[in-house]
């Protein structure tokens, strides 16, 4: 396995690198200490983040920088403003800001304040998955420890920047990793994301001037203070700079969260990262970022992670949420349940959404029953591309159709040997496959 | 102002509101679900897709509702990409939407309906069950949901949380799980709930009070005015067949109601069903009060007028202006002061609209110079008078008719849609109902409100305006050839 | 009834965190749901709506939105068992019936001894250690059929 260049998660290895003691003795909020004391303005760390290629590690991808650009200019806005930190990681297959979150809470924190400090917010909200107690234990007292030391509140480290931080749990619901449905969520409402214009920047929570980012993308900030933007362009590719964290689950036989930079072909992270597939079976397919990336064939193994690689094959890099499939999956079965996850986590706002996901997974089930008619599999593709691209006020409808189109396209046999036996050819004869859908 | 162009035609567009409102202002039919223009727009039923296009790129299908108007934007609402995409989204939403509509309230005017026709995708291709939820839910006295015709709009739960300002329904659950639902079942309450009906899209909000009364397509409806305050709301009267009013319904009107009534004035419909009403007149031959004619009863309103002096004159609030004049005509002929009984505050005053002043001319009326008068003080003027006439819709009612009707002493005519009873009741004059005129009247701030016919007169009835004209000239030929 | 007293100071405290006391909404409910019976009573709605300063539909509203606010009571442990495609690829289903098999209690159901209640849930992220499930509040991951005997054996 070759030997790449790591920043991630070294300081997470270490022993008890969630005290302050430890983090502190590793190098945890140097890079804020370099800001507040060499007057580094916000405008600069903007710079530097734009310059590092820096891009958002929630699924989307968009340049950090340029989203911290678009806070509107303090001198001619003077309303409060807010950073809100996106830790509702939830998607099927996303597990990576998680381990950030445990191991290394002084390390996230230290990124949250560079980047509260970037868009000149008085207070920052992170907003923990409710079921992630251990993560929001940890983070919670890694702030009450940054407080004592004078890193969170007033006039931190003696200087003007005066930040507040809070902690803030969910509550189970996916789409509040949206992030205008995170805002009415922190809010206090139903998680339903708003439509926009207007976004964040301009209208965010409380109606104020907000940023909403992920765990990860804030983790890196520090460290493109410190070493700076060319060091960061010399890792990854030219579109996706930086390291990343690869979360791999499924038919593997080291599932895990890694540290890669992009470009990383998938086969190594498989064969060489991965210790290869579990149980020495077959490579079918996989998701390359989670549950709303389309399934790849084994074919497209050689595919680097990184951004634009994986867009030309029609996925998506999503979170990098590699889940892997072997030889026996029934991919009928694995996009019943991801039709499932949709199902269960619309917010039911949109009529496209609401209805679209909950349809998609009755036909999923049919089919995987024995129960599904030819005409199923292109009632699929078109009820997909009636709830996308765009025609929903999130992308969560778009999410369910992503992954659906791409099971048809690339497995549509699979789903006609469904139809044409009666039955899902994966089990054995007489075999049931015990069903809890509906059951809610 | 901004200039946009629908459809082609450039036209001025108001930037504070949302393009779907341009359309509408102008003619262009899109289609809404979630939107409604008196309540925050929400974007979410995705059903008013229009093609938009702006600048040098190319047009995008947005949704109306969200989307503002900006200088110079091309705008399509009857384009292949909107119509295919509105198409798509009706299937979806009619995928659990039982097939109710033979047995549906709502049907002939429901939006579901009308756009799944006008969209043309007559077949649904859904072979999956429909959602099974509760079909009748009580919400209150007046509100009945059918859970399985909701289609999640929320205009319901946005109307109660932004206009009588009470929050008292949820979207409960989420996604395909989501229903609409009070706390705990609560039965609704409020002034306000009959609005629910007329902003549900669908037939999931229906009146109990208009349950199973009549298929909408056979209610002839008339525009008018409500008489049940002062605010005077703009309404339309729904006749079934030329006989039975079966609802008043809230018509836009800016400058009093916006789209909303209360439910005070909404149920006051049924009044105007009642059948004992005086047709078309009844005069008292010897002890007992006859039907007759008009012209029988005004000849002996004028003999009784003539033989004693000193007439009380008291007209009903309800009494339009230009029965006001006719009424201060006999006054003036008759040499008595016009007043108008004038009942207590009704107590149902709220903030919204109910003035809680039960006088929907008063204002009218006092222009025209009418005195106001206690109920107390209209008996007490009655009592001690040798002859009174009242004249208007109610004017009995309110000055007590049982306490009228132990008079003795005293004559009364009465111009009223009901008999007076009692040894007092000289005669008594049929009048329409306020559903059978053509009138004004005089809202709280000054607006004028108007009243139709919504459904022919009974036989032999003459308007007010008439009646009391004729007992005017009566009283000037036969008291000039008497004196 | 109202809130108790201790409740009340910490969400007191908790008001000073939000520029609007609505925010303070779904920690409170998350609090009282595990100081007042493990679940959102009709009562605990009210009584939030009132501290809140709302309707209590309005914390019905968003109390039902969120699929770890429980609006029914659990029995004394509560068993939830990840089973999207991550879990359902390391064998969640088995694990699942296992876990009905041990506690008598269906998926959405509470054993009939009142000990269980067993939930499937999509997704917790532990995608990496699939299969695993959070009992009380704490996470078992890598789990294979002995160490579910084990942990389950081991719950009092």
């Amino acid at each position: 396995m070759s030997q790449y260049p790591t920043y991630l998660l070294d300081r997470a290895k270490l022993p008890d690198a969630h005290t302050f003691a430890v983090a502190t003795k590793h190098g945890a909020y140097e890079a804020l200490r370099k800001v507040l004391k060499e007057g580094i303005t916000p405008a600069q760390i903007i710079q530097v983040v734009k310059d590092s290629g820096l891009r958002g590690r929630g699924g989307a991808g968009f340049p950090t920088g340029m989203k911290w650009g678009f806070m509107p200019d303090p001198a001619k806005d003077t309303r409060p403003r807010y950073l809100a930190l996106n830790a509702d990681e939830s998607e099927p297959g996303t597990c990576k800001d998680r381990v950030l979150m445990e191991m290394d809470p002084h390390g996230f924190l230290e990124g949250c304040l560079v980047a509260a400090y970037a868009i000149r917010a008085q207070a920052i909200y992170i907003y923990v998955r409710g079921e992630y107690r251990a993560p929001y234990n940890r983070v919670a007292a890694a702030v009450e420890d940054a407080r004592k030391a004078g890193l969170v509140g007033k006039k931190i480290l003696g200087s003007d920047f005066s930040c507040e931080v809070w902690m803030h749990k969910g509550a189970g619901a996916y789409i509040c990793g949206e992030e205008t449905g995170l805002m009415e969520s922190l809010e206090g409402k139903r998680g339903h994301p708003r439509p926009k214009p207007p976004f964040p920047a301009m209208f965010g929570l409380w109606g104020q001037p907000t940023t909403v980012n992920n765990v990860e993308t804030v983790f890196n900030a520090p460290f493109i203070v410190l070493r700076g933007a060319e060091w960061f362009k010399s890792m990854g590719t030219k579109t996706s700079t930086g390291n990343l964290l690869v979360g791999v689950s499924g038919h593997v036989n080291r599932p895990g969260v890694y540290e890669l930079p992009f470009g990383v072909t998938c086969r190594e992270i498989l064969d060489d990262v991965c210790g290869g597939m579990w149980k020495h079976k077959k490579l079918k397919g996989f998701l390359p970022g989670g549950s709303s990336t389309g399934v790849l064939p084994a074919s497209f193994i050689d595919t680097p992670m990184e951004h634009d690689a994986i867009k030309a094959t029609g996925s998506m890099l999503g979170t990098a949420a590699m889940i892997v499939m072997d030889e026996d999956t029934c991919m009928v079965r694995a996009h019943e349940i991801i039709a499932r996850f949709y199902e269960h986590e619309s917010c039911g706002q949109c009529s496209q959404c609401r209805e679209g996901t909950q349809w998609l997974h009755q036909i999923f089930h049919r089919i995987e029953i024995g129960q599904g008619k030819r005409e199923d599999i292109d009632m699929l593709v078109t009820l997909s591309r009636g709830m996308a691209p765009g025609k929903t006020i999130c992308a969560l409808s778009d999410a369910a159709a992503i992954p659906t189109l791409a099971a048809v396209a690339h497995y549509r046999g699979e789903f006609e040997d469904h139809v044409a036996k009666g039955c899902c050819p994966f089990l054995p004869a007489g075999v049931k496959r015990p069903s809890f859908a509906g059951a809610h | 102002m901004t200039k946009i162009t629908i459809n082609g035609r450039v036209v001025e567009a108001d930037p504070k509101k949302p393009l779907i409102q341009a359309c509408h202002e102008n003619g262009a039919d899109v289609p809404m679900y979630c939107y409604h223009p008196g309540l925050t727009p929400v974007g979410s039923c995705r059903i008013c897709q229009v093609e938009v296009q702006q600048g040098t790129a190319p047009g995008r299908v947005v949704v109306a509702c969200r989307t503002p108007v900006v200088e110079g934007m091309v705008v399509d609402t009857e384009s292949p990409k909107a119509h295919e995409v509105r198409r798509e989204c009706l299937e979806f939403l009619l995928k659990n939407h039982p097939l109710d509509c033979p047995i549906c309230d709502k049907a002939g005017e429901c939006d579901l309906q009308d756009y799944a026709f006008a969209e043309g995708q007559g077949e649904g291709r859904s072979n999956e069950p429909r959602r099974k939820l509760d079909k009748r839910k009580s919400l209150g006295d007046v509100i009945v949901l059918d859970e399985e015709r909701c289609i999640l709009c929320s205009r319901c739960v946005r109307f109660m949380e932004e206009i009588p300002k009470t929050p008292q329904l949820a979207v409960a659950d989420l996604g395909s799980r989501s229903v609409i639902a009070t706390f705990m079942d609560r039965p609704l309450s409020g002034n306000y709930q009959g609005n629910l009906a007329d902003v549900c899209p669908v037939g999931a909000l229906t009146l109990k009070q208009f349950r199973f009364q009549a298929r909408v397509w056979n209610l002839k409806k008339t525009l008018s005015t409500c008489g049940e305050c002062s605010r005077g709301c703009a309404i339309t009267v729904e006749v079934l067949r030329g006989k039975d009013v079966k609802r008043f319904r809230p018509r836009y009107e800016p400058a009093v109601n916006q789209w909303w009534m209360c439910d005070t004035g909404r149920f006051s419909s049924e009044r105007h069903n009642a059948i004992e009403r005086v047709v078309p007149a009844a005069r008292r031959v010897e002890d007992l009060l006859r039907i007759c004619s008009v012209d029988e009863a005004l000849a002996q309103a004028a003999e009784t007028l003539l033989a004693h002096s000193g007439a009380v004159c008291l007209a009903s609030p309800f009494m339009t202006v230009e029965e006001g004049k006719a009424f201060g005509a006999l006054c003036k002929s008759l040499g008595a002061t016009p007043a108008f009984v004038s009942p207590p505050p009704s107590g149902l005053q709220d903030s919204l609209l109910n003035t809680g002043d039960p006088c929907p001319n008063r204002r009218g009326l006092a222009e025209l110079g009418f005195e106001a008068v206690s109920v107390a003080d209209a008996r007490a003027r009655i009592a001690g008078a040798s002859v009174s006439v009242l004249a208007g819709e109610r004017v009995i009612e309110l000055c007590d008719r049982a306490m009228l009707a132990t008079m003795t002493a005293t004559r009364i005519v009465t111009f009223d849609t009901h008999a007076l009873e009692g040894a007092a009741a000289m005669v008594c004059v049929g009048i329409p109902e306020q559903v059978e005129k053509i009138g004004h009247w005089v809202n709280v701030d000054g607006h004028v409100g108007k009243l139709s016919m919504a459904r022919p007169v009974p036989l032999g009835i003459e308007p007010l305006t008439r009646t009391l004209a004729s007992l005017t000239s009566l009283l000037a030929t036969s008291g000039a050839s008497s004196r | 009834m109202a809130l108790p007293a201790r409740l009340v100071a910490e969400f007191n405290e908790l008001l000073t965190h939000y520029p609007h006391k609505q925010a303070a909404l779904i920690p409170a409910l998350h609090r009282c749901q595990e100081e007042l019976g493990g679940w959102i009573s009709p009562q605990t709605m009210e009584d939030c709506a009132a501290f809140l300063g709302l309707e209590p539909v309005e914390v019905y509203g968003v109390a039902s939105f969120y699929p770890m606010f429980r609006m029914r009571p659990p029995g004394k442990h509560v068993v939830s068992v990840c089973h999207n495609i991550s879990c359902a690829l390391r064998g969640a289903d088995d694990l699942l019936a296992q876990v009905c098999e041990i506690t008598g209690a269906q998926p959405h159901h509470t054993s009939a001894d009142g000990r269980f209640t067993v939930a499937t849930v999509e997704c917790q992220g532990a995608c990496a250690n699939a299969p695993m499930f959070d009992l009380d509040g704490v996470y078992h991951e890598d789990l294979t059929p002995e160490k579910v005997v084990k942990i389950l054996g081991s719950v009092k």
